[in-house]
């Protein structure tokens, strides 16, 4: 029998804290991967050997899927004895994968900021870090939030794949309703409206930080 | 090398997997390409009612995880009645999900070309048929083209969710050798591998893609 009240009123509870799994997950990742996104990112741009190891890095994690990074971590590292829970495998493979796409956005970023600026900025004497954190960072930023907010969106969505190694966010949780119950409509329709919830938040957070910090058009 | 010997022994079987990956891909490519052209011509020209459905469309499926879609795909159609094979029901999965990520390309494509286009096509006397026809689309495609691969390059990593409901493809057949072989880190590895050399290979092709449209042709 679909949609039925007294169902519903049982499987809200349950799949809300799957959410909050979820909610911790990918504000985890995201989290992580501004810092270590923007460290591949500027290792990325210098010449040499790591410069190009963390080309390779980008390269790899972008074009190979999430799932098998999931599985290699979860299933590889427990093989060679440095097992990890699901739920810091699950933020590990995410911060893998999701840190290749952000470090992206961050090149892309620095380098829509024209040379003249570092230039400027070394003329009147800044050091690096002043340079950086006063002349470029802020105009990186401001052109960066909208990819960010997209990037953040596919994290919450990605966090989904964590069911498939047992971690008990919301689509795992999704799954163990569907086959207790057999409600199956109800159960969709729960997930499909606290995910669209979410994605929902994601976006007006980005839109807010887009109207607080981007300046420059 | 000894340590790799279950991946020597089984990299027939993922090959072959890899096959399947590949055909599932392809042939949810092209539907998934005409509806988002279709989505896109909707959303520039359709009646308010039409854009309204599309915008709805958009959201539903940008706001909830592909692996939702998949699973629950695969529990309700024996529901509805509808008898489909299970590899014709996740293609129509990944097509109607990537259409909508491909709409947002195309209709990209088609408004950034400059206004000046349109109002020398309709000068001329074209119908809106010959105009999109013989000025618009070559133009807009051609801009589309390195964002399009891109979203193939996601759409072959996706394929590898539809191991979860139980399809037979390269993620479900590296895990079927780990659990034969119990050597989880080289056969992912492998696996990992092997898309990789599909995904990098579509890569490197939509930037040799934008590198032409950035400086002509």
């Amino acid at each position: 029998m679909p949609f039925d009240p007294h169902f519903l009123a049982r499987l809200f509870p349950a799949l809300l804290e799957g959410a909050e799994v979820t909610v911790e997950l990918a504000v985890l990742t995201m989290a992580i991967c501004l810092v270590w996104g923007l460290v591949v990112a500027l290792v990325q741009a210098t010449p040499g050997p790591l410069g190009w190891i963390a080309g390779a890095y980008i390269q790899v994690v972008r074009n190979t899927p999430l799932l098998i990074q999931l599985y290699i971590v979860y299933f590889g590292l427990s093989m060679i004895g440095m097992g990890l829970s699901g739920f810091a495998s699950g933020l590990l493979a995410l911060c893998i994968q999701n840190g290749g796409y952000v470090a992206e956005i961050y090149r892309g970023g620095l380098q829509a900021v024209s040379a003249r600026q570092y230039e400027a900025g070394r003329a009147l004497g800044m050091r690096r870090w002043t340079l950086y954190s006063v002349v470029i960072m802020p105009q990186v930023i401001a052109r960066i939030i909208p990819p960010m907010t997209n990037q953040g969106i596919s994290i919450i969505k990605d966090t989904s794949q964590v069911a498939a190694i047992a971690v008990m966010e919301m689509m795992k949780v999704a799954q163990v309703w569907v086959e207790s119950s057999a409600n199956t409509y109800d159960v969709f329709l729960g997930v499909a409206i606290i995910y669209l919830a979410l994605t929902s938040v994601a976006n007006v957070v980005g839109k807010l930080a887009e109207r607080r910090l981007a300046f420059v058009q | 090398m000894r340590e790799f010997a279950p991946l020597l022994h089984g990299y027939w079987y993922l090959l072959r997997g890899a096959e399947m990956t590949l055909l599932m891909a392809v042939v949810a490519v092209i539907p998934a390409t005409l509806l988002g052209i279709a989505i896109a011509l909707l959303q520039i020209f359709g009646s308010r009612f039409a854009r309204a459905a599309v915008v709805g469309y958009l959201f539903f499926i940008r706001g909830i995880p592909l692996l939702v879609l998949l699973t629950f795909t695969y529990y309700l159609l024996p529901l509805t009645g509808i008898d489909l094979p299970p590899f014709w029901g996740v293609v129509l999965v990944l097509a109607f999900y990537y259409g909508a990520f491909m709409s947002e390309v195309f209709r990209a494509g088609i408004l950034s070309l400059p206004r000046a286009q349109w109002d020398a096509a309709r000068s001329l006397g074209m119908t809106r048929r010959l105009m999109l026809q013989i000025v618009i689309f070559p133009q807009a495609l051609r801009l589309a083209a390195p964002p399009f691969v891109n979203l193939c390059v996601n759409l072959v990593k996706a394929t590898s969710l539809v191991s979860i409901v139980g399809l037979w493809e390269l993620t479900m057949a590296s895990r079927e050798i780990v659990e034969r072989t119990l050597a989880p880190f080289q056969i992912f590895l492998g696996a990992a591998a092997i898309y990789f050399c599909i995904c990098y290979t579509l890569a490197l092709y939509g930037k040799y893609l934008e590198r032409r449209v950035l400086h002509g042709h």
